[in-house]
């Protein structure tokens, strides 16, 4: 209790911790976004002929594209043409292995082990930084279970095979306006592929940070889990205090073969703007999974406090028998952030099993929606979904919305919604104030119960961060 | 068309049969309903058999103390597209509403649910629950359900549940242990499911609405069973 108080104070003077910003030699390109640039920064990455035609493809299926405006969400006008879509920290030319001192310092700060040190964490690490991975750890350690664990970039140049068997797969170019924007503009991210039957040793994490300014960005992540293997990996984002909005349209694939597990892990904490709204960035991402083979399972956990306007549905396409699926979300918005988050759960395959837990905390002015599609296709005989969606309203000027879609047309399936909405109750508040809690924490207290279904189902070293940022993020919504 | 509730009223819709509809109902279905302050309305809307329908309701709670209790069924053992959308408003504090549609579906019927709470922010102590339940009984038919929330205060208790679902095959078998054929225990099935709107109807016409809605299972049963 006096460590959870020790931690609060600590915080109660900053509005957002990682708002800091590294001084490093950067390299941008120009502003804007139109053929050159793509194959400037096609160029700049070295790339094979594939991957170019792959880009400028995705290019022109963007331009025929039209924003999408179905999200409960307010989004201001955003001019693709005055962002910077590649900024790398410069390197020394003849020591590409090195880190920057400031660089290593900046994730340092952020708490991210770099170096082998690690090894205590348990925890295999690839940082992006802006638009470049900057080092992935333990990198030969797992190579000798023949897990590929890599940037993007490095995937491209080292394992063609694999990423072009595997790349938009799951998320074709043309799948939606911003996944086609990230699959012309996508600088880096992280390629990891488990052999047939090798359970991975370790977490696998990768921490992304948007440093420069007026830049945006574009990674892109490819997970494959060949026949029986299993893997958790685990996603941390952060980003400098500005006034101005950044983008940050990400891609995420997911693959898993017949047997195999992949527990994908997700604390966002983008930076979400300023008491009044100012600033914040935009988090519009597309992430989606396949069950491809039999047996397969595949959950996801998400923690999502940061950006000034989140939109994304980590989905499930349950296509071999057997499969399952699990979704666990958290979302909280305070002051002016918006949310418009949930999942899809497609259920293909006979005897799929998918659940859905989501909660939303809205607190301040903000405005927090779940929104889920759960299918139902003829195929899917005895096909099971439950879903569970509650909402917490913290103040009188703030929004909780739920708007599930729920489709069935196999009659052996099943499928079960409920949401609740509602507020603390002063009962809890009263109950804690009385044995001496301040309003604040028993807020605190209140909410870590509520959300801790979800919490319990993180990575250990994430479910302390995670803990902590809830209180963080709810920080002056009280009273 | 709007209708204006000022007191306690109770109104039952029946959508398929001129003869069965009673007194009290009429067969057009206002499409804006308006429950002024302390005034309730008690609704039953009743789709059968062989009947497509477009309904599109929209309810506004306009005044404190308002009080909507909206139920319906409907059965489809055919051709049948059936859309029902439903809009609750609340707009003013202390208001209650509460809706309960089920629906069974087969054939190769259609069946589209829309229900949307919207509790404006003003709206303090406000209570709204939505349930919508569905049987599939046949491959051919879809149900599609779409039930939202939207708050916009925070003293409310809402929520809602949606089920698409089918008949649970182990009451079934409790039932034929017993001697009951499999047509009459999925009859007692859906009756029993379909009961809970059936009970808010008024003592007058209860009788010869259940009779009606158990002779139209019947023969769904009836079709869905030959066909195996």
């Amino acid at each position: 209790m006096s460590k959870d108080k020790e931690i609060l104070d600590s915080i109660a003077d900053k509005e957002y911790e990682h708002g800091f910003v590294t001084n490093v030699e950067q390299e941008f390109i120009p502003k804007g976004l139109n053929e050159d640039i793509i194959r400037l920064i096609s160029a700049k990455k070295e790339e094979p002929e594939w991957m170019l035609e792959f880009r400028l493809k995705a290019f022109r299926r963007w331009q025929q594209m039209e924003l999408p405006r179905w999200a409960h969400l307010d989004i201001p006008e955003i001019d693709f043409q005055d962002i910077i879509y590649y900024a790398a920290p410069k390197k020394a030319e003849d020591r590409p292995k090195e880190i920057d001192p400031e660089l290593e310092k900046t994730f340092d700060k952020l708490g991210i082990p770099l170096h082998e040190r690690a090894a205590l964490a348990g925890v295999a690490v690839d940082a992006v930084f802006d638009s470049v991975s900057v080092t992935t750890t333990f990198r030969s350690a797992l190579a000798e279970k023949g897990i590929i664990f890599c940037s993007f970039s490095e995937a491209v140049k080292e394992h063609p095979e694999l990423v072009q068997k595997y790349l938009a797969s799951v998320v074709p170019v043309g799948d939606n306006f911003y996944a086609a924007l990230n699959s012309a503009v996508f600088s880096d991210g992280s390629f990891v592929y488990i052999p047939k039957g090798v359970r991975c040793p370790m977490e696998l994490s990768s921490y992304f940070r948007i440093n420069a300014a007026g830049t945006g960005q574009f990674e892109r992540t490819l997970i494959v889990a060949d026949e029986g293997s299993y893997v958790s990996y685990m996603e941390g984002c952060t980003a400098p205090m500005r006034d101005e909005n950044q983008l940050h349209a990400a891609v995420v694939e997911i693959i898993v073969e017949k047997d195999a597990e992949v527990k994908y892990s997700t604390v966002q904490n983008w930076y979400p703007g300023d008491k009044e709204g100012r600033g914040g960035i935009y988090n519009f991402v597309t992430k989606r999974g396949i069950c491809k083979g039999a047996g397969s399972h595949l959950s996801w956990t998400q923690v999502e406090t940061g950006s000034a306007i989140t939109w994304k549905y980590p989905s499930t396409i349950l296509k071999g028998d057997n499969s399952s699926s699990e979704f666990y979300s958290v979302a909280v918005t305070n002051n002016y952030q918006q949310a418009d988050t949930g999942t899809k759960m497609i259920h293909i395959g006979k005897n799929t099993r998918s659940r859905i837990v989501s909660k939303g905390i809205s607190a301040g002015r903000s405005q927090n929606s779940y929104r889920g599609l759960v299918k139902m296709l003829p195929g899917a005989d005895n096909a099971r979904n439950f879903s569970q969606c509650d909402s917490l309203l913290i103040g009188d000027k703030c929004g909780a919305h739920t708007f599930p879609y729920i489709e069935n047309a196999n009659k052996t399936a099943v499928v079960e919604h409920e949401a609740t909405t509602s507020k603390i109750s002063e009962d809890q508040l009263f109950y804690c104030n009385q044995r001496g809690i301040g309003p604040e924490e028993a807020v605190g207290l209140i909410v870590n119960g509520y959300a801790r279904e979800v919490l319990s189902k993180l990575p250990m070293e994430f479910a302390v961060e995670a803990q902590k940022l809830l209180q963080v993020s709810l920080e002056g919504s009280v009273g | 068309m709007e209708e204006i509730i000022r007191n306690k009223e109770y109104r039952l819709y029946i959508l398929g049969d001129v003869m069965l509809s009673p007194q009290s109902s009429s067969m057009t279905i206002p499409q804006h309903i308006v429950v002024e302050r302390d005034a309730c309305v008690d609704m039953v809307l009743l789709v059968l058999p062989g009947v497509n329908c477009d309904l599109k309701l929209d309810v506004r709670l306009a005044g404190e103390g308002a009080e909507a209790n909206i139920y319906g069924a409907y059965v489809c053992g055919g051709e049948e597209k059936v859309n029902i959308s439903v809009d609750m408003h609340h707009d003013f504090p202390h208001c209650n509403s509460r809706q309960l549609f089920k629906g069974i579906a087969g054939g190769t019927s259609r069946v589209d649910f829309y229900g949307k709470i919207i509790v404006a922010q003003d709206a303090q102590r406000t209570e709204a629950y939505q349930e919508n339940h569905n049987i599939l009984l046949s491959d051919g038919a879809k149900v599609d359900t779409k039930p939202q929330l939207e708050i916009y205060a925070d003293d409310v208790k809402c929520s809602h549940g949606a089920t698409i679902g089918r008949l649970n095959e182990e009451e079934q078998f409790y039932m034929r242990s017993r001697g009951i054929t499999l047509e009459d225990a999925k009859v007692l099935q859906m009756i029993s499911f379909i009961a809970p709107v059936l009970e808010q109807l008024s003592e007058a016409d209860r009788e010869a609405v259940a009779c009606k809605i158990e002779d139209s299972i019947r023969e769904i049963v009836k079709r869905e069973m030959s066909q195996i």
